[in-house]
């Protein structure tokens, strides 16, 4: 059973909305057999990294946590709102995770990775590629998680990217290029918090300006949410305002660090799979240089039960399901027919993110938002090169019949 | 209200992707280790000398 969006808020306050009871059973079902499945045959602390997955992919969801559409917003009508949710979650999981990484717990490392050719050329790529796919590594897979159709496409070509870009990346990384920055080390944990916070509140001026040159004013929307329904159900069903959910993400994060060990990260899985699926079909994948590397070579030989960012990712697809059931909204994003050119730009769209994504050393997650909640230079020129390549994909959009 | 997917493809891909988790577990060192076939676990994959969480090295140890 299905209601519109406007059904939903139709409501009167205090009863609570129709849920989608199978959805949610089938979801619950799935997280109690895989949670039981990694207690049994790996570690506890994969058990909560699972837990950890699906509380993020509850607040992707429930919040509409899209970096895609946020930058997007900004550049074609100046809202700035979803951006500046961005900003205030860079803030704040720089807060919190660069004193851990920097020898606040001991065992823990920040998200690091070299600066050259390679991160430049595939953060732009990746950006390109999420504004045709419809959504970032994040974006993707909570929104399949949503069940919506278009998304499993793009998913499916950004693990066939993926694997691609294995094989690419050593030798992208052999062009010019240098060993990781990392801010604390130079300027401190402290230090380094301060330089990125007077970047972000920079970027912040920048972005209200624009935004108010071209709608005439600047929205304050973080916190912006339908008062005439309860904060449980809010809670429960969404939508979110932003900064609630930018608040989970961060602290996800940082449990994610003291779980694991290092930052969240999505999209190494994706090739982890597609790998594994190669290898399946035949392909010996152990003589390709990307996984002669100890931590690639360790997780295509072991299970995925044991490897961090799959089992996070299952536990966010799930949690993804569990809030679109919960907001009785499972597959609502698949209600339009596929035309053949949105089925186009989904295959392009995620190839390109799944190639850019290996070269970029991850996503808006694992390399921007994971690289710079650890104060290091890689994020902010993924972010930049991302943004650059992103322009060019709003403009690209209209070609493949989407609408900006 | 018409419903908006087919509750029996949500069944069968979830069943679909259980079974592939098991398949891929079942063949694994993880799996055998538990069995006690031998074999070793990697429950901590993280490889502290890497320059990145890809497992790449730096360029620096590249250019050696």
């Amino acid at each position: 059973m299905t209601v519109s969006t406007a059904q939903v808020t139709a409501e009167p306050a205090g009863k609570f909305p129709k849920i989608d009871r199978f959805i949610v059973s089938v979801s619950l079902l799935g997280m109690a057999l895989l949670a039981s499945l990694i207690w049994l045959e790996t570690a506890p602390f994969l058990v909560g990294l699972f837990f950890v997955g699906a509380l993020l992919g509850i607040a992707l969801y429930h919040g509409a946590f899209g970096f895609t559409a946020g930058w997007r917003n900004w550049v074609v009508s100046g809202n700035g709102t979803g951006l500046r949710a961005q900003l205030f979650l860079l803030g704040l999981a720089c807060l919190l995770i660069v004193p851990v990484v920097s020898g606040g717990i001991e065992g823990t490392a920040g998200t690091i990775a070299p600066v050259g050719v390679s991160l430049v050329v595939g953060s732009f790529l990746f950006g390109f590629g999420m504004q045709l796919g419809g959504g970032c590594g994040s974006g993707t897979l909570f929104t399949v998680g949503a069940g919506n159709l278009r998304m499993v496409l793009t998913l499916v070509f950004f693990i066939f990217g993926s694997v691609i870009g294995t094989l690419h990346l050593p030798f992208w990384l052999d062009a010019p290029g240098t060993d990781p920055i990392q801010l604390a080390a130079s300027l401190g944990p402290w230090g380094a918090i301060a330089l990125q916070w007077a970047v972000l509140a920079g970027l912040w001026w920048l972005i209200g300006r624009r935004e108010k040159r071209m709608t005439g004013k600047t929205s304050h929307g973080l916190l912006e949410r339908d008062r005439s329904v309860s904060v449980v159900r809010t809670l429960l069903t969404g939508r979110w305002p932003f900064l609630w959910a930018a608040v989970v993400l961060a602290v996800g994060n940082l449990l994610t660090v003291i779980l694991s060990g290092t930052p969240w990260g999505v999209t190494f899985a994706f090739a982890l799979w597609g790998a594994k699926i190669a290898q399946f079909i035949g392909f010996d994948m152990t003589q390709v240089e990307f996984w002669t590397w100890d931590y690639g070579a360790l997780a295509l030989r072991d299970s995925l039960l044991v490897n961090v960012p799959s089992v996070m990712n299952f536990g966010l697809l799930l949690g993804a399901m569990l809030a679109a059931g919960m907001a009785n909204k499972y597959n609502a994003g698949s209600q339009n027919p596929l035309v053949w050119r949105s089925v186009l730009a989904a295959v392009i769209g995620g190839s390109l993110m799944g190639y850019g994504a290996r070269l970029g050393f991850g996503c808006n997650i694992g390399a921007m938002f994971s690289g710079i909640a650890s104060a290091s230079v890689h994020g902010w020129i993924w972010f930049a090169s991302a943004f650059v390549g992103s322009l060019l994909g709003i403009k690209a959009r209209p070609h493949f019949g989407l609408g900006n | 209200m018409e419903q908006m997917y087919k509750r029996w493809r949500v069944v069968v891909i979830m069943i679909a992707i259980l079974v592939a988790v098991m398949a891929d577990h079942l063949r694994s060192p993880t799996f055998a280790f538990n069995m006690g076939q031998g074999g070793q676990t990697t429950l901590m994959q993280r490889d502290l000398g890497a320059c990145a969480p890809c497992g790449a090295p730096c360029p620096s140890a590249r250019k050696e």
